[in-house]
């Protein structure tokens, strides 16, 4: 690993001036998980890191009217374990018990994750399809983005120099909400999804309310699929009406090829796998 | 059946348990003699390559840094363990992507990388060649030009390019055979290479202190391993020990020279003790990965399950080198015609040489791959001809006083029994749910042979030594001792104590390996335990002036069996104030005339719209001789089936124009626990065995027919047949899409 200085700042002032005075030489660094490793296989070199584990106020969960507020330092086993979380959206927490191991649950932040982009990463399925939104901070002010909208390529977002992801905002889950995670591990249990499928939905009378899907691992960032939604919102389900819906998705897919799968395969397993979970919040019993 | 032993065959906690899971425990990364500083090495870019030039001013001018190394500093120094066909650094050309071309020794992991990065070198890039098949053709590149030349390396004369041993056998009339056949059935399988995946990384310490050179490395052959360091180093064998150390895993590949001529040359360059530990990068580039293998299989087959003729082709992809097999070359060949009757046989064994990573020993080197193609073309021969898989191998197997299909003749034969066994237990013929599918795998392979040494030394304070020359990577040996000591001496496991010796010990010992180490070392402990009593009994004869023949040992005591009277013998040790030792040596090399089979069943379900494959039972049966110590015998068992789950469905060093791309755990997987199925093993006992207790070895045979159970139990669930491992999701969607088109 190449040698670098490591600042620890008190408050978000003061990680803000550093962000200014290092620039692009400098890296924010919250759980390390990810950073550390890619650091030590030389795919990333920083001159300067700057750790947030002494800025207050960054972690922690508060349910609220409009919902639950996530601070970006909290861990990922404090969300999955939180009587908070578990009542108010447990379909959150049910992602997060699928990221990884608990050794790493315990170390990486929820924060940390979300800016270190990578389309494998679980919480993006939970996030996007419960309309979650991520409080952006910088020196002239904050802004809400959708996590829908967050990421924007491979290992990249939206958040510009000198913004800071301070914490992630759920919305009340709607009572009656369904969901479903299905992660494709065809290799080990132990390893990141081929693909995997989240959905959210409502339903009333068997038509469809409301519906929201993500896909993971399927394109350079986690997908929002209005695609599929849009097909399927307001009408009765059917299971053909499922099947064409889900076939949508190969359209708006993209995979890598690598060692979980080439890109042709997880094409199709994206589309078997958005299907069933279409059947498991759409159909009774499914 | 009541036993005649009280400590042998009764569950014993590990010697070193304790200090393993309390951390106390040193490996080779633990020690540090003042002024230790890191060496690493620089892997090459290319697969195969000219050096032409090499600078490395930059890299020597780096503060804190001690030495930097190239090919010209190593004296022309070849290794290997029985084939000296590796430069310990390239000197003017590279075979593989990984092989190390310089090196650096530096205060620290850091700066020797560093350094590392600022060493520049030209190259020109040379035709390469990865797969063995291609390695053959008369218009292949030759690897070694001068291949005849190297120290342990017998040509076969008239053999094709890069190919550098061939086996040839031929039993019966294999084209009469053939022509005898009803239905002939040909396959080829493919298996890839696959890492050991041990916890502890390959690593050496080296310290020249004065004459001697001092040695902590992860080897468990150290005797062997000295070998190959004091020839690549050109240095007198005597003057070299490698000090006691435990192994952090090896599965096979931990008795590689790998890296030990470099820290040698790098220690002597710096005049400091250096510390070389691959990362897992490294590891899973250039260590010494079980190798790839492709196997041709022709049988001939009569409609009555009669079958007629087997011809072989088992072609090792060997790699850039030979040097890191024990042997130079691997079995396996001689096992791919499997356990069966057939009166016509022919085999062709050949190891080629290509600019891959060169394979080492994993775990039973050979015979995954062999029992992998064997036992699926057992089911697809089964398939031809109608017949149920597990009837035609009843049909088929050998029983007692018949050949194997290449001319050997074994006693104690349990094939059809464990077999049977495995069956009964998974209830192979139970109603199947849809795509659920039950496969078969068998094998066979007697313990392993070779030398050992072991001293017991009984101490006035009632305490008894044991002493050895053997390091342990995990099996259990030292517990063995302890379970031998304490069953021959009568007396309590605790006042065994286990003293591991340097190199010094004796000339040679072979060290754990080929499931040998129970056979050996048992053997050793007792003729060491009777040779102790011998003497105690001299002892007490002189000094208490008994008659030598009215003596017996008894426990504690020595007794006079004609008068009753009795003494402590550590009482009588006390007096004079001596102590008494005894030695055992064995030297076996001799293949049993027993072996000992492992008959497996996978139950699998398999998703017909995905192709996943998800194991729901395993059942594994063998053959055993007396088990010395249960729970580690069942150790063996679970950790070889575990392996060889791996090996079935998710374990590949990929490798894409001579580059592994696999580099880290992260892509590279093995199973973790949740992958493992409920597991039911039987054991089915044997009348044979070797040693005094009659033992056969369970360090290898779990591990290899797995896979073939598992690829046929996809099969019999789904109608296709995956061919080459592992058997993935994708390979299986991908056979089913061709089965429908």
């Amino acid at each position: 690993m190449q040698p670098f200085s490591f600042h620890r700042p008190t408050s978000l002032d003061e990680t803000f001036s550093l962000l200014e005075q290092h620039g692009d030489e400098a890296r924010m660094i919250a759980g390390g998980t990810a950073l550390v490793v890619m650091m030590k296989q030389s795919l990333f070199t920083a001159e300067h890191l700057i750790s947030l584990d002494r800025v207050p106020g960054l972690s922690g969960i508060r349910g609220e009217a409009d919902g639950l507020h996530i601070g970006a330092l909290t861990r990922h086993r404090e969300l999955e374990m939180s009587p908070v979380v578990r009542s108010a959206a447990p379909f959150l927490a049910e992602v997060y018990s699928h990221v990884a191991t608990v050794r790493i649950r315990n170390q990486a932040t929820v924060g940390g994750g979300l800016a270190h982009a990578d389309p494998n990463q679980d919480p993006p399925a939970a996030f996007i399809t419960l309309e979650a939104r991520v409080k952006l901070v910088s020196r002239n002010g904050e802004r809400l983005v959708p996590v829908a909208e967050l990421f924007s390529d491979y290992y990249e977002t939206v958040i510009q120099p000198g913004e800071l992801l301070t914490e992630v905002i759920v919305p009340p889950v709607a009572p009656g909400t369904r969901t479903a995670y299905l992660k494709f591990l065809p290799r080990t249990e132990d390893d990141y999804a081929t693909v995997a499928v989240g959905a959210t939905a409502q339903m009333q009378g068997g038509v469809v309310q409301k519906l929201k899907v993500a896909l993971i691992a399927a394109a350079p960032t986690a997908l929002s699929a209005t695609v599929v939604e849009d097909q399927l919102v307001g009408k009765s389900v059917t299971p053909a009406a499922i099947r064409q819906a889900a076939e949508a998705v190969e359209a708006i897919v993209d995979p890598l090829d690598d060692f979980r799968g080439s890109s042709s395969y997880k094409r199709d397993m994206a589309v078997v796998f958005t299907r069933r979970a279409l059947e498991r919040v759409l159909q009774d019993g499914a | 059946m009541v036993s005649q032993y009280q400590v042998i065959g009764n569950s014993a906690p590990r010697v070193e348990g304790i200090d393993k899971v309390t951390g106390k425990a040193l490996y080779t990364a633990d020690f540090s003699p003042p002024g230790t500083i890191w060496g690493k090495a620089l892997h090459s870019p290319y697969a195969h390559a000219r050096i032409l030039s090499i600078d490395t001013t930059a890299a020597k001018a780096l503060p804190g840094v001690h030495a930097v190394i190239t090919g010209r500093d190593v004296a022309g120094g070849m290794y290997g363990r029985a084939i000296k066909d590796i430069p310990v650094l390239a000197l003017d050309r590279v075979r593989f992507f990984g092989e190390r071309i310089a090196a650096v020794a530096a205060d620290d992991e850091d700066i020797a990388q560093r350094a590392l990065d600022l060493i520049e070198i030209e190259y020109e890039e040379l035709p390469a060649v990865f797969d063995p098949l291609e390695a053959l053709e008369p218009s292949a590149p030759v690897l070694h030009d001068g291949a005849s030349a190297y120290q342990g390396m017998k040509l076969p004369e008239g053999a094709p390019p890069n190919a550098y041993s061939v086996i040839k056998v031929d039993r019966g009339d294999i084209e009469a055979g053939f022509a005898e056949a009803d239905v002939i059935v040909e396959n080829t399988y493919h298996l890839p290479r696959v890492h050991q995946v041990y916890l502890e990384p390959q690593s050496v310490l080296i310290w020249l202190d004065g004459e001697r050179v001092q040695v902590w490395t992860c080897s468990k052959a150290p005797y062997n391993t000295r070998e190959a360091l004091a020839t690549a180093a050109q240095i007198p064998e005597e003057s070299v020990v490698f000090n006691p150390t435990l192994i952090g895993g090896d599965f096979g590949g931990k008795a590689t020279p790998s890296d030990l001529p470099i820290c040698y040359f790098l220690a002597r360059a710096s005049g400091r003790p250096v510390r070389m530990i691959l990362d897992y990068t490294e590891e899973l580039m250039a260590a010494n990965p079980r190798h790839e293998v492709v196997v041709q299989l022709k049988s001939g087959v009569k409609h009555d399950g009669t079958l007629t003729a087997r011809q072989v082709r088992f072609l090792v992809n060997s790699g850039a080198y030979a040097g890191y097999k024990p042997a130079g070359i691997i079995r396996g060949s001689n096992q791919a015609a499997g356990p069966y009757k057939i009166a016509n046989t022919r085999l062709e064994g050949i190891n080629v040489y290509t600019n891959t990573v060169p394979g080492g020993h994993m775990r039973a080197p050979g015979e995954p791959q062999a029992f992998f193609a064997v036992e699926c073309h057992t089911d697809e021969v089964a398939k031809a001809i109608g017949m149920d898989p597990l009837q035609f191998r009843l049909l088929t197997l050998v029983e007692e006083g018949e050949e194997t299909a290449f001319g050997e003749v074994l006693q104690d034969v349990l094939a059809k029994q464990t077999l049977m066994a495995a069956a009964e237990a998974a209830g192979y013929y139970s109603p199947k749910a849809p795509n659920v599918g039950r496969g078969i795998g068998i094998g066979d392979r007697p313990p392993g042979g070779g030398q050992g040494t072991a001293d017991v030394t009984l101490r006035p304070d009632g305490t008894v030594l044991l002493t050895t020359g053997v390091f342990e990577q995990g099996s259990g040996t030292y517990t063995t001792f302890r379970q031998v000591i304490s069953e021959e001496l009568q007396i309590d496991p605790e006042r065994v104590e286990i003293e591991v010796q340097n190199t010094d010990y004796v000339k040679m010992d072979s060290g754990l390996g080929g499931s040998r180490g129970t056979r050996i070392y048992t053997t050793a402990a007792y003729d060491a335990a009777q040779a102790a009593k011998t003497e105690l009994i001299g002892l007490a004869s002189r000094q208490l002036e008994w008659p030598e023949d009215k003596i017996a040992y008894a426990g504690d005591e020595v007794r006079r069996t004609d008068t009753g009277e009795s003494v402590r013998w550590a009482d009588l040790l006390a007096r004079s104030g001596d102590t008494v030792s005894g030695r055992g040596h064995i030297q076996d090399s001799a293949r049993p005339h027993f072996t000992s089979f492992t008959a497996q069943i996978a139950e699998v379900s398999v998703d017909p719209e995905t192709g996943e494959v998800k194991l729901l039972s395993f059942t594994t049966a063998h053959d055993v001789g007396k088990i010395i110590n249960p729970i580690s015998h069942q150790g063996q068992i679970n950790g070889g089936v575990m392996q060889g789950i791996g090996y079935a469905l998710m374990e590949e060093l990929r490798v894409e124009d001579g580059r592994v791309t696999t580099l880290s755990l992260g892509d590279y997987k093995v199973p973790t626990i949740r992958d493992i199925p409920p597991m039911k093993t039987v054991l089915v006992q044997s009348e044979s065995g070797v040693g005094p207790y009659q033992i056969k070895g369970i360090g290898e045979t779990p591990i290899g027919p797995v896979a073939p159970a598992i690829a046929n139990a996809v099969a019999d669930a789904i109608g296709v047949r995956v061919r080459d491992l592992p058997v993935t999701a994708e390979k299986v969607f991908q056979a089913l899409k061709e089965a429908k088109a």
